[in-house]
């Protein structure tokens, strides 16, 4: 009884991770294999022709990389105050659990009520319409806690010697952040925000009614009524509308570069994480 | 071991034994960091206070009668949002059918029976799917799940495959990787020494796993399937592509499977819909879209703030 | 005097073999490439405390857990050589490790109490072990803490946590908890470690009792507990990189005029005295 269910309960718990790594590999899989045919150079270069079956994905992918980039540059900074006044201005304790509640409760919201905050105060409040801005703003918002609690992990776990030489040598409060507590933690700044751009790059519901069209739209030029396209929102709007063969291919296509954005993001992040990883272990 | 207390302490001494300039206590680095603090909590204050004042009007017309009629039709002002509310949870419950037993089985696979290298490799291919976008499930979903789904159950005479049980068994593989690795965390998390210990008595391995690890992993089991419910509640765009986004659909008993099989209307694919747009002229009508917000985003962080608390850390995931 | 004693320890090793509890012959343990333990042989008698001493990091507690195979939860450890426990080897396939691992009880070095009730921390192993019946199990309780004397100081309070109790009595408990299951040996990676002087003292005389019944391996680095309590000692020192067991003899001879360069040097460095 006892030798039997041990060699049954492990084995029912490989077929569980065997199912899960089957299921999710496959779907790249099935992905990668659709989608390759799609790919050429003139794929990455051309814009959209004839309603997504012909032409590229340039604009969409510029789109997409100007959201993230948005996205990047206005979270950085507020995540640096956020992890900042978390870890290290911030007295009480309980003031400290507040903030990371309030982090989590950030990260909770769902993405379509971003949407639909963004859509109320930017689009109309504001008058801007759609516009690139609105989705970096958004989608910074998004990241905010993913970002932030990498920073604040990275500054906790730097050794106290750190602290204590430039304590030693009389340096101000402010002084020391910026000599030694932010040069020794911008790895945990990288690796958040790679990983929030992972998920941002992917992101339809908050820029849907926002900050992106299916067509017709190429630079940005200013910040009033100036969409872009976007891979996800293409996607989304081809998987729904077409059952047109060409436009599969090109919807395949399509989905296969979005992936491999999202994975090279999150694959540029992993060593950093790794190497956390080996410190918190060392 | 350094603890964030004592960086803090570290800090304090630090200003207090420096030389002080004359504006003590005031630097700007202080100054940016409260003022970014300010803007991003001034900000969630805001997006809240906006939702519930845009959503008042339809409170005061419909009362109760918002959560729990069966109806809306917008052209006669009519609003329920009880079908949504249904949908949401129906297709989250699938998800959550799904998820748990596979996604809880496979992390006491990865953290207990495999070697620590291998789970480091599948861990990190893991997390790795973790961030494939919804939209791209949505695409699985349209042109591979339904057709399935629809095949495999012809025998129940379906409409069509968008049905509540394919967006729920497309959330369900969606959340997997967070529930996975999530619950590889907690397992993890239980001291190595407690295992050793029990196995010293002559536990087998799935003893141990039983009597010590799954007890003491609790809650951040608990933890690992509300964060990952939260994440299904709160899905769009897969979920928009392949529930049917049929209004009004409610079934007679709620707690039917058959009803599964229906295609059916939940809160975030209505207002990823475009009535959205229709709405927003019109006062009424832009408050029960409103509301519908409000209502999800209440679900949503009931779940993860719950899970939050069961898990003790005060963070945010890093996924 | 102390020659003569040399010869009866070596004669024990060699003639005694037969009937030890533990034999230990060419026992190597590598782990990543790099050896732990080489060609190790020692035997264990029945009912006598076998001390284990040695400096830091020469692979006591290593070798104690070839005893009970408790190396195979490390999978990066190799052990090869034979170990036998009561005259079959502890690695034959038809052994089980779990069996065997439930007839030789384990004390760590740190106590380790499961986060539940001290009755539930005394029956943990065997009410999962056998099929006892309630009543019964409220005897082996009672038992196991009356053996380990912890019984006066919990009995009113038997479903109160475990963890409020000391580390002292946590220790305590653990042995209660290995003695439950009623185990034959009973292993002790340096037990008191962790200890005040008068919790170390309980340890010790239970250790003294216990041998009545049981075989006792102790792995200590504190040789007035050596000295203390031991029949036999074995000393596992570094010699070319790898522990080995550089001297083993009776608990004084050993103590009083080591044979073995690395003995002297371990027992004269001071640090480990008490």
């Amino acid at each position: 009884m006892r030798r039997a269910s041990n060699v049954i309960f492990p084995a029912l718990c490989g077929v569980c991770a065997l199912l899960a790594c089957a299921l999710l590999v496959g779907l790249v899989f099935v992905i990668a294999q659709r989608g390759v045919p799609a790919l050429s150079w003139t794929f990455f270069t051309d814009q959209m022709r004839q309603v997504g079956s012909a032409g590229g994905i340039f604009y969409n992918l510029l789109g997409t990389l100007i959201l993230i980039a948005a996205a990047l540059v206005i979270s950085a900074p507020i995540a640096t105050g956020l992890a900042l006044t978390q870890a290290v201005y911030l007295r009480s304790a309980s003031a400290r659990s507040r903030l990371g509640l309030f982090l989590y409760t950030l990260n909770g919201i769902p993405s379509i009520v971003f949407g639909i905050f963004g859509f109320i105060v930017f689009v109309k409040f504001f008058g801007w319409g759609k516009s690139w801005l609105i989705g970096g703003i958004l989608l910074a918002l998004m990241i905010l806690p993913t970002v932030t609690v990498s920073l604040i992990e990275r500054i906790r776990a730097l050794p106290r010697k750190y602290i204590e030489a430039a304590t030693g040598l009389g340096l101000r409060q402010s002084q020391i952040i910026w000599s030694v507590i932010l040069p020794q933690s911008w790895s945990g700044l990288i690796t958040g925000s790679l990983l929030g751009l992972a998920r941002a790059a992917g992101e339809t519901a908050p820029i849907m009614f926002t900050a992106t069209i299916f067509a017709g739209a190429s630079l940005p030029h200013g910040i009033r009524e100036s969409p872009v396209l976007s891979l996800p929102y293409h996607i989304f709007i081809l998987a729904q509308d077409s059952f047109d063969p060409g436009v599969g291919a090109k919807l395949w296509g399509s989905a296969l570069v979005l992936l491999m954005l999202v994975f090279a993001l999150s694959m540029i992040a992993l060593p950093f994480r790794l190497r956390l990883h080996d410190e918190a272990h060392a | 071991m350094m603890t964030n207390e004592d960086l803090v302490r570290d800090l304090r001494l630090s200003d207090g034994a420096a030389r002080r300039p004359y504006l003590a206590g005031i630097s700007c680095t202080r100054l940016a960091s409260f003022a970014f603090t300010a803007l991003a909590l001034g900000t969630v204050g805001a997006l809240t206070l906006i939702f519930i004042l845009q959503s008042l009007p339809v409170w005061q017309d419909e009362g109760i009668g918002y959560l729990t009629g069966g109806k809306w039709f917008y052209r006669v002002q009519t609003f329920g949002a009880l079908p949504m509310i249904y949908g949401t949870l129906t297709v989250a419950l699938i998800a959550l059918l799904l998820a748990a037993p596979i996604g809880i089985g496979a992390a006491i696979f990865t953290s207990e029976f495999l070697p620590a290298r291998v789970r480091l490799a599948v861990k990190i291919t893991i997390e790795l799917l973790a961030g494939v976008p919804s939209v791209v499930y949505g695409l699985i979903g349209i042109l591979l799940l339904r057709d399935w789904i629809y095949e495999l159950f012809a025998r129940f005479d379906l409409l069509s495959g968008d049905t509540l049980l394919t967006a729920g068994v497309l959330l369900g593989v969606m959340i997997l990787p967070t529930v996975m690795t999530l619950a590889d965390d907690a397992l993890r998390s239980v001291p190595a020494e407690q295992r050793r210990a029990a196995r010293g008595l002559g536990l087998t391995a799935t003893e141990t796993v039983l009597a010590v690890t799954i007890p003491q992993a609790g809650r951040g089991l608990i933890a690992a399937l509300l964060l990952g419910l939260g994440r299904a509640l709160g899905e769009t765009i897969a979920v928009f592509l392949v529930v049917g986004r049929q209004d009004n659909n409610l079934p007679a008993n709620i707690f039917s499977p058959r009803a599964w099989l229906e295609s059916g209307q939940t809160l975030s694919s209505k207002l990823g819909g475009s009535e959205t747009n229709i709405a927003y002229g019109d006062p009424l009508h832009w408050a029960a879209m409103v509301g519908l917000a409000l209502i999800l985003m209440t679900m949503v962080l009931a779940a993860t703030i719950g899970g939050a608390w069961q898990r003790k850390t005060k963070y945010a995931p890093s996924i | 005097m102390m020659k003569l004693m040399h010869k009866e320890a070596e004669s024990h090793d060699t003639t005694a073999s037969a009937d030890a509890t533990f034999r230990v012959r060419n026992l190597n343990v590598t782990a990543r490439g790099k050896t732990l333990l080489r060609d190790v042989n020692v035997s264990i008698a029945p009912r006598q405390v076998f001390g284990i001493i040695g400096p830091s990091g020469a692979g006591k507690s290593t070798f104690l857990r070839c005893l009970n195979r408790l190396t195979d939860l490390t999978p990066e450890i190799r052990v090869s050589g034979d170990v036998r426990f009561e005259g079959t080897s502890v690695r034959d396939p038809s052994v089980d490790p779990d069996a065997l691992r439930a007839r030789i009880g384990f004390l760590f070095q740190q106590p380790v109490v499961f986060p539940k009730s001290i009755i539930e921390n005394v029956l943990f192993g065997v009410r999962r072990l056998r099929r006892l019946s309630r009543g019964v199990l409220a005897e082996v309780a009672e038992r196991a803490l009356r053996e380990a004397a912890l019984w006066n100081e919990v009995r009113d309070r038997l479903n109160d946590s475990a963890l409020a109790l000391s580390v002292g009595q946590q220790q305590r408990l653990c042995l209660a908890r290995a003695l439950a299951s009623e185990p034959e040996a009973i292993l002790m990676d340096e037990p008191t470690s962790a200890l005040d002087p008068k919790s170390t003292q309980a340890i010790e005389e239970l250790i003294l009792k216990l041998k009545e019944r049981h075989t006792i391996v102790l792995v200590t680095h504190n040789i007035g507990q050596a000295r203390r309590v031991t029949d036999w000692l074995a000393c596992i020192c570094v010699r070319n990189g790898a522990g080995t067991v550089a001297e083993t003899a009776c608990c004084d001879a050993l103590l009083e005029n080591p044979q073995c360069q690395e003995v002297v040097e371990y027992l004269g460095s001071g640090s480990s005295l008490p």
